[in-house]
């Protein structure tokens, strides 16, 4: 039997599809778990001279439950993704 | 029988955007980033004005001042010349391909396949599917001057009996599309032979004394000899390409190179051959495109000799690149593990790992075997830093 042929993976640093709980912009909750603790946010704003450009804000955040992660909100899309930074 | 097919101002077609682009401009192809700055192809306005291809670009614009200068965008000319070659060998023309824009084929095997002579340039003419200049005679040499004498859309026909006489009426000129004649044209015009006739009447040994090999060439061109036509051998083109993002110079466009390196040595259709000649071709930020052929020293399949050697031309870039490809040109023998001098134990353990490699990709497809490679570490962009490419050793 011929075995499955593996899918080319996403790129290491791929952006996941997240669901956060924001207000004023500000993530609260992280799928359900609390923010304790806001460490960084910074902004991304590149290749607005292509058809594709990048406008996102970056968040490092520090759940309850000691979790480091970094999420960033898509401002063009208006949707939430975690990274590896 | 030797079809000639000539379509005038191919590259400055391609660079300007179609043929509309020339009705009633004086336009030229402005002069490429090295060696002297001369135009290019021209229009048939500026032609009018006085201006020539190869020109140099003071005495164009001297001549024709509202002369526009458009980039060369050698890259669309590329491809546009292999669709228009495609098409003519999907009738079933082998093709010599001189330079974008003038191919020969031999139409004595297709006559019957198109219903005659007629019906073979019909079929020619719709696989081309733009107008054409078209010459028909015993030669290549022959139907050239034949393409060159009509007019577009026309044909001329030159028989086995008039071809000295016809080719002894056409200008010396004609031997500037040949590379091995091409120096000889200057020399003549100034020793005013201006028809290939006078060429003939001096004897061979006179020729051959005065320009050496290529007067003997010419003169034996202008007798209607020839040498056969090199067609081309038919098969899929093998292309890689990537858009660059930041990495658009120095090193990190050399580590682009090295992923395209690699997943073009990974690829099935390239069957364990080794490659001969690459293309390396780069669409410019600012308009325009480069290209630039590569013919190793000897057929390769190791990544890192064909980077070594590609790596060197990027650095003939003109201009930031957006977007840069590889294809292969020409494949040399299959095999060709370029082993080293010193044949340790490492070697053997690669050699095993590579194999397995090769079992497992045949096994679950190309994608099962990847190595991350950091592409622009310092991207503010997480996922533009590091890229997977096809693992290869």
């Amino acid at each position: 039997m011929r075995s499955p042929t593996i899918a080319k993976p996403a790129a290491p640093k791929a952006p996941k599809p997240v669901h956060v709980e924001a207000e004023d912009g500000q993530p609260l909750a992280l799928a359900g778990v609390r923010v304790e603790e806001v460490r960084e946010d910074w902004l991304v704003e590149d290749r607005w001279w292509t058809a594709q450009p990048i406008r996102r804000h970056y968040w490092e955040l520090i759940t309850v439950r000691g979790q480091n992660v970094v999420v960033f909100h898509d401002k063009l899309i208006d949707r939430w993704f975690s990274q590896t930074a | 029988m030797i079809l000639c097919v000539h379509l005038p101002r191919f590259e400055l077609v391609a660079a300007a955007g179609g043929p509309e682009a020339l009705t009633g401009r004086a336009l030229a192809i402005a002069p490429s980033g090295s060696g002297p700055a001369r135009v290019g192809e021209v229009s048939g306005t500026a032609q009018a004005q006085g201006v020539q291809a190869g020109m140099m670009l003071g005495e164009a614009l001297a001549r024709c001042p509202t002369l526009e200068l458009v980039p060369g965008d050698p890259v669309q000319v590329a491809q546009s010349w292999e669709q228009t070659a495609r098409a003519l060998e999907g009738i079933g023309a082998q093709l010599e391909l001189a330079r974008a824009g003038l191919a020969y084929f031999d139409g004595s095997g297709l006559v019957g396949l198109h219903s005659g002579e007629d019906g073979l340039i019909l079929a020619t003419r719709k696989a081309l599917g733009r107008p054409a200049r078209i010459g028909v005679a015993p030669s290549r040499f022959c139907s050239l001057a034949a393409a060159l004498e009509t007019r577009t859309r026309r044909v001329r026909r030159v028989s086995e009996r008039e071809v000295r006489r016809y080719l002894a009426a056409q200008p010396v000129g004609i031997l500037s599309y040949r590379s091995q004649t091409a120096t000889l044209v200057a020399s003549l015009q100034q020793l005013g032979l201006g028809k290939l006739g006078a060429l003939v009447k001096l004897t061979a040994a006179e020729m051959a004394d005065r320009f050496g090999e290529p007067g003997t060439l010419a003169r034996r061109l202008t007798l209607g000899y020839d040498t056969p036509l090199r067609v081309r051998r038919v098969e899929n083109q093998l292309a890689e390409s990537m858009r660059l993002g930041e990495a658009n110079s120095g090193l990190l466009l050399e580590r682009t190179l090295e992923v395209l390196v690699d997943r073009l040595l990974a690829r099935s259709q390239r069957r364990g051959r080794t490659v001969r000649a690459i293309t390396l071709s780069a669409r410019l930020a600012e308009r325009g495109t480069w290209r630039e052929s590569v013919v190793f020293r000897e057929a390769l399949s190791d990544p890192r000799r064909i980077r070594l050697a590609l790596t060197q031309r990027l650095q003939l870039l003109p201009a930031p690149a957006v977007a840069l490809q590889l294809a292969v040109d020409e494949f040399g023998p299959a095999g060709g593990n370029q082993g080293s001098l010193l044949d340790g134990e490492r070697t053997a353990r690669l050699a095993r790992l590579q194999d397995a490699v090769s079992q497992v990709r045949t096994l679950a497809g190309p994608n099962a075997a990847l190595r991350a490679l950091v592409v622009d570490p310092r991207s503010r962009v997480p996922e533009r830093k590091v890229l997977y490419a096809p693992w290869q050793q």
